[in-house]
This record gives structure tokens, C-alpha cells and sequence, in this order.
């Protein structure tokens, strides 16, 4: 590109692009290229790392279990989280649309829970779903006269999943509401409003012409719902630690245990490894399928 | 915005009269949506209003049981327990430390990236571009096990530079993109009359680009602040004294310490620590959402 300053040094590019490239180089760029090494090696950290090439890989992809099952586990943490974020999202927006008062209200509201931290978000669900001394959830239930649905579903392991799941998706929603909302405003009125005068149905204005318009919006915000989910912690680590046994394991959660409880930084590398290729994969998919439909 | 599509919204109705069965049907949608937003913004934010109910019940008031019902009395004194037991104010020093020095690198290198690929212009500023577009969608766990290695041979494991250093540098790349595409719309000729005047690059950044950067910085801080605040991640990996521990840490330790002991002592802490980022949301949450929108559709 050309400068708008012609007669700039060479140097003083340097002095304003070497500060911020170390610091990137260093805590990002450097870690891809030490966890790919890394993931080469057999390494506890205190006696010599012995290169073992490809063998994390095959005991990742052939022989781990755990591995495979928080995969799957991952995935649907993810389905959960995207259905939370985004299907809450578009509604929430739809709606606010429609209101006339109180819309700046709603706003910072619904984006209350973004502003607390992953700690105090896990104590308060730990606290929903508690058991004994009933919690808000079990409590609730009981007054809907489902008393027999009521259990302690953080140990349960067939809820335990959408239990951990549940909070990340409404920590975000009130932020991908925002980014839609202001997508959907810059939809034409007149447009929505011709079609209805011609007898279209609130189904067919949204399909026809509101999603189309904020399509380019929906697939980054897709993006990055779907690479935040990929990549979420904080929230299962709290709250069970992926347990009970492997019931709420994310690859996150069993990266973060092989790397520093088991202090095994080899195969712990190759798993990491594996979350930023799924990320890149998820983001293509992403991209993929959602022009695809476009062009139908 | 909203208060000029507010306003064309009202303007257009009268010069189109619809029919009254239309009208009825529009006022019936409308109560309806309200209704609808109306419980979800309860469900949304009623999980937080109990956490402050519940942190100022006795405990008496706590075991009796119906965790809906509003407190029978207000009591305070779980604050000072919480503030007794704790190292709460120790941790709220150490998590402004971090969230300054980490905010202080993301805006001045971001703002540095930004004129040099924006202003100045390189040979390779595509591909110096692309590099940091990397770091949007590179989760954060690829650095943990290298920097944990590489802190522990230089010894910078358990300080406060080694959560500063992560935190900046993953919130380095939405920085540059941010001032980059504000340094879009800086005219040509601003720059061009400041060389004439003989202004070389270091007094044009600091003395143009610099000052007319306002709206970004706050911006960004806003934003990033939320995110550095409440780490847990690189809080948890790397430090481990407790003169260190940042908030997300120092509560976790009293949930671990009272969690089951003193409930609404623990109530009260929690209440205490996501209070100074509440207050400020709510003070400044204009600029925040703003903040948030652009963020993310630019991104």
C-alpha cells in the first residue's frame, strides 16, 4: 500500500510495527509453532522430551477414549450455546423491533450477565441447580407440580451436559442480540412494509427479506459464536471439572487436566493443536454452508 | 439511530392511515412482543437480583428454606464477614494492576500497528495484516502450556506481567483493526499539510493521529477492560501466590475456603466483586454497547 507520508524512514516503520509484533510474536505466533513441536515429543517437564514424531497423534485419533468422548461432548456444548445464543438472539432483536419504548432499557438489561465474571456465573448456577438446599431451579419445578423431575443435575450424568452448557449460552446472548439488533435496524422499512401491504406473512417478510439483508451480519456473528463455543472453559471447569467421570469433558477441560495435572505437555500440545484446527475447520463449515444456501 | 427510526416510524403512520382491523392487529403484535421481551429480560436478569437478595438475608433467613421469597430482614453483615475473610481488597488492587497495564499495551501498540500499516504503509503490510487476523479466531489455550514453559525458564511465572502479557497480546488484533479502519477516514490532506510544515512521523502520530484517536481508545477500553477483568484462564495458570490472585481468583479461593460454611457471607463476596464492573456498565453502558456493536460486526 502507499504512504500518505512520502518522505517517512524506513526506521521509523520499524520504531511503530516491532513493539506490537513482539508482543503478538511472542504470546501468540511463538505458542502455535512451540505447541506444534511440542506435540512431537513425550514431555513431563522435568526429565529430557524424547521425540516420538506422529505417536500423540495416533493415541489421540486411535486409542484415547476420553478423548473421543470430549469431542462429541464438545459438540453438542456447542449446539447448545449457538441454539441459546443465536435462536435467543434473533428473537430477542425481532421483538425489540417491534417495541417502541424502553428498547435502550432492554438493551443494557439483556446484557447484564456479559459483564460478570465466569467465577460468579458458575457459584450462581451451582446455586440454581443445587439439590440440597433446593435450589432455584428444583424449587421452581416443584411449584409447576414437577416435583418428581427435581435431582441434582450437575451429578446427574445425563443433564450434567446442557447443565454446563446452559450458562455460556446466557452469559453471551445479550451481545449477539445487540450486533443483530443493529443489523436489523438498517433494514429498509419501506421495503417490509410494501410486502405487507401485499398480504405477505410476518414468515415470509422475515425469509424474504429481513434474513437476507442482515445475512453478511448473521455469518460473522455465527463465526464468532461458534469459535467462542470451541473454545469455552472457564464455565465446566468450575462447575464440575468434567465430571462426573468424563459426563461434561470438554477438550478443553482435558487439555487443560493432561497439561497440568498430568504434566503431560506433549500430548497436551497435540490436543490443543487439534482445538485451533477445529476452530479453523468450524469457521470454513461456517462460511460454506451458510453462502451455499445463499445461492440457492 | 434508534431515535430517528422511532421517529420516521411515527411520521409514517398518519400519512398512511391502515385499516382499523389492521391497526387492532398491530397493537395486538405489539403488547404481545412486549410481553414476550418482558419475561425474558426477568429470566435474564432476575439470576442476578437474587445473588443481591440473597446477599443481604441472615443466615437464619437462608436455611429456612424458599430460596424466591424476598429476605425477611435486610442485614449487611455478611458484607463485612465477606470483607473480614477475604482478601478482597488485595484482589481488587491486583486485578486494576492488570487490567491497566494490559489496556495500556493493547491501545499504545494497537494505535502503533495501526499507523504503521494504516499511515506509514509498508512492502509486506498485507501479510503483516494477516498475521494478526490469525489471533481473532486462535483460542487461547494454544498459548497456555508454551507460556507456562517459557515463563518458568525466565522466571516471569507467578507476576502480574505474566497475565498482562497474554491478555494484551490476544486483544491485540480487534485493537489494530479498530484504529486501522478509524485511520481510514483520517483526510489525506491533514497529513499531507503536516509534512509541508515539516512534520516527521513520530510528531504526526503523537500530535495528529494520536489525539484524534479519543473515541477509539475509550472504545476499546471499555470493551477489552470487561474481558481482562473477569480472566480466569491465564489468572489461574500462571499465578499462584495469593498476594497475586486477581478477583476471578480470589473468589474462587473464598468459594472453595466458605463456599459451604458461611453461605451468605459467600453471597456477599460474590456480590462484592461484580459490582465495580456493574456500576460501571450501568454508568457508561451507552458507550459500552457501542463499543460491544462495533467490535464485533467490524470484526
Amino acid at each position: 500500500m502507499s504512504s500518505l507520508l512520502p518522505n517517512r524512514s524506513k526506521t521509523s516503520v520499524l520504531v511503530f510495527l516491532v513493539p506490537p509484533l513482539l508482543l503478538y510474536g511472542v504470546a501468540v505466533l511463538l505458542p502455535i509453532f512451540q505447541s506444534l513441536f511440542l506435540s512431537f515429543f513425550r514431555w513431563d517437564g522435568i526429565t529430557d522430551p524424547i521425540f516420538i514424531g506422529l505417536e500423540n497423534y495416533v493415541r489421540m485419533f486411535v486409542r484415547d477414549d476420553v478423548f473421543w468422548i470430549s469431542f462429541f461432548n464438545t459438540l453438542s456444548y456447542l449446539v447448545i450455546c449457538l441454539v441459546l445464543q443465536l435462536g435467543g438472539a434473533l428473537i430477542v432483536a425481532s421483538l425489540l423491533i417491534s417495541l417502541r419504548r424502553a428498547r435502550e432499557l432492554v438493551k443494557t438489561l439483556y446484557l447484564l450477565p456479559a459483564v460478570i465474571s465466569t467465577v460468579a456465573i458458575a457459584f450462581l448456577f451451582q446455586r440454581i441447580y443445587s439439590l440440597d438446599p433446593v435450589g432455584l431451579l428444583n424449587q421452581f419445578l416443584q411449584w409447576m407440580g414437577l416435583g418428581q423431575l427435581q435431582q441434582a443435575w450437575l451429578s446427574n450424568v445425563d443433564t450434567v451436559l446442557a447443565a454446563v452448557s446452559i450458562p455460556e449460552g446466557w452469559r453471551f446472548t445479550g451481545l449477539y442480540m445487540l450486533i443483530i439488533y443493529a443489523a436489523l435496524l438498517a433494514v429498509p422499512q419501506e421495503l417490509e412494509e410494501a410486502a405487507r401491504l401485499d398480504g405477505a406473512t410476518w414468515w415470509q417478510v422475515f425469509t424474504k427479506i429481513r434474513f437476507p439483508y442482515i445475512r453478511p451480519v448473521w455469518i460473522s456473528t455465527t463465526i464468532i459464536a461458534a469459535t467462542y463455543a470451541l473454545r469455552g472453559f472457564d464455565i465446566p471447569y468450575l462447575l464440575t471439572n468434567g465430571g462426573p467421570g468424563q459426563a461434561s469433558e470438554l477438550l478443553t477441560t482435558y487439555m487443560y487436566k493432561t497439561a497440568f495435572t498430568h504434566t503431560d505437555y506433549g500430548y497436551a500440545s497435540a490436543i490443543s493443536m487439534f482445538i485451533v484446527v477445529e476452530c479453523l475447520i468450524a469457521v470454513g463449515l461456517i462460511v460454506l454452508l451458510l453462502r451455499r444456501k445463499a445461492d440457492a | 439511530m434508534t431515535a430517528l427510526i422511532a421517529t420516521a416510524e411515527e411520521s409514517s403512520t398518519p400519512r398512511r392511515p391502515a385499516p382499523a382491523h389492521r391497526r387492532r392487529r398491530l397493537n395486538v403484535h405489539r403488547t404481545l412482543a412486549s410481553v414476550i421481551i418482558a419475561l425474558i429480560v426477568v429470566v435474564q436478569v432476575y439470576p442476578l437480583a437474587w445473588l443481591f437478595l440473597t446477599s443481604v438475608r441472615t443466615e437464619r433467613d437462608f436455611a429456612a428454606g424458599n430460596p424466591f421469597a424476598l429476605p425477611s430482614e435486610v442485614t449487611f453483615e455478611n458484607y463485612a464477614r465477606a470483607f473480614e475473610t477475604g482478601n478482597l481488597w488485595l484482589n481488587i488492587l491486583n486485578s486494576l494492576i492488570v487490567t491497566l497495564g494490559a489496556n495500556a499495551l493493547i491501545v499504545l501498540l494497537g494505535m502503533m500497528a495501526a499507523f504503521a500499516l494504516q499511515v506509514l504503509g509498508f512492502r509486506f503490510s498485507g501479510f503483516v495484516r494477516g498475521l494478526f487476523l490469525v489471533g481473532i479466531i486462535v483460542p487461547v489455550q494454544i498459548a497456555l502450556v508454551p507460556l507456562f514453559i517459557d515463563y518458568s525458564s525466565i522466571g516471569l511465572l507467578d507476576t502480574h506481567l505474566s497475565m498482562v502479557i497474554p491478555l494484551a497480546a490476544f486483544a491485540l488484533p480487534m485493537s489494530i483493526y479498530l484504529f486501522s479502519s478509524f485511520y481510514e477516514y483520517i483526510p489525506r490532506e491533514t497529513y499531507e499539510a503536516a509534512s509541508i510544515d515539516g512534520a516527521g512521523p513520530y510528531r504526526i502520530f503523537g500530535q495528529i493521529t494520536f489525539p484524534l484517536s479519543t473515541n477509539t481508545i475509550v472504545t476499546i477500553v471499555l470493551v477489552n477492560s470487561i474481558f481482562i477483568w473477569n480472566d480466569f484462564i491465564f489468572a489461574n495458570t500462571f499465578v499462584l501466590s495469593d498476594g497475586l490472585k486477581t478477583i476471578p481468583l480470589g473468589l474462587q479461593n473464598y468459594i472453595g475456603a466458605m463456599g459451604n460454611i458461611d453461605w451468605t457471607a459467600t453471597f456477599a463476596a460474590v456480590c462484592i466483586t461484580i459490582t465495580p464492573l456493574l456500576l460501571v456498565f450501568l454508568v457508561l453502558n451507552k458507550a459500552m454497547i457501542y463499543g460491544l456493536e462495533s467490535g464485533a460486526t467490524k470484526g
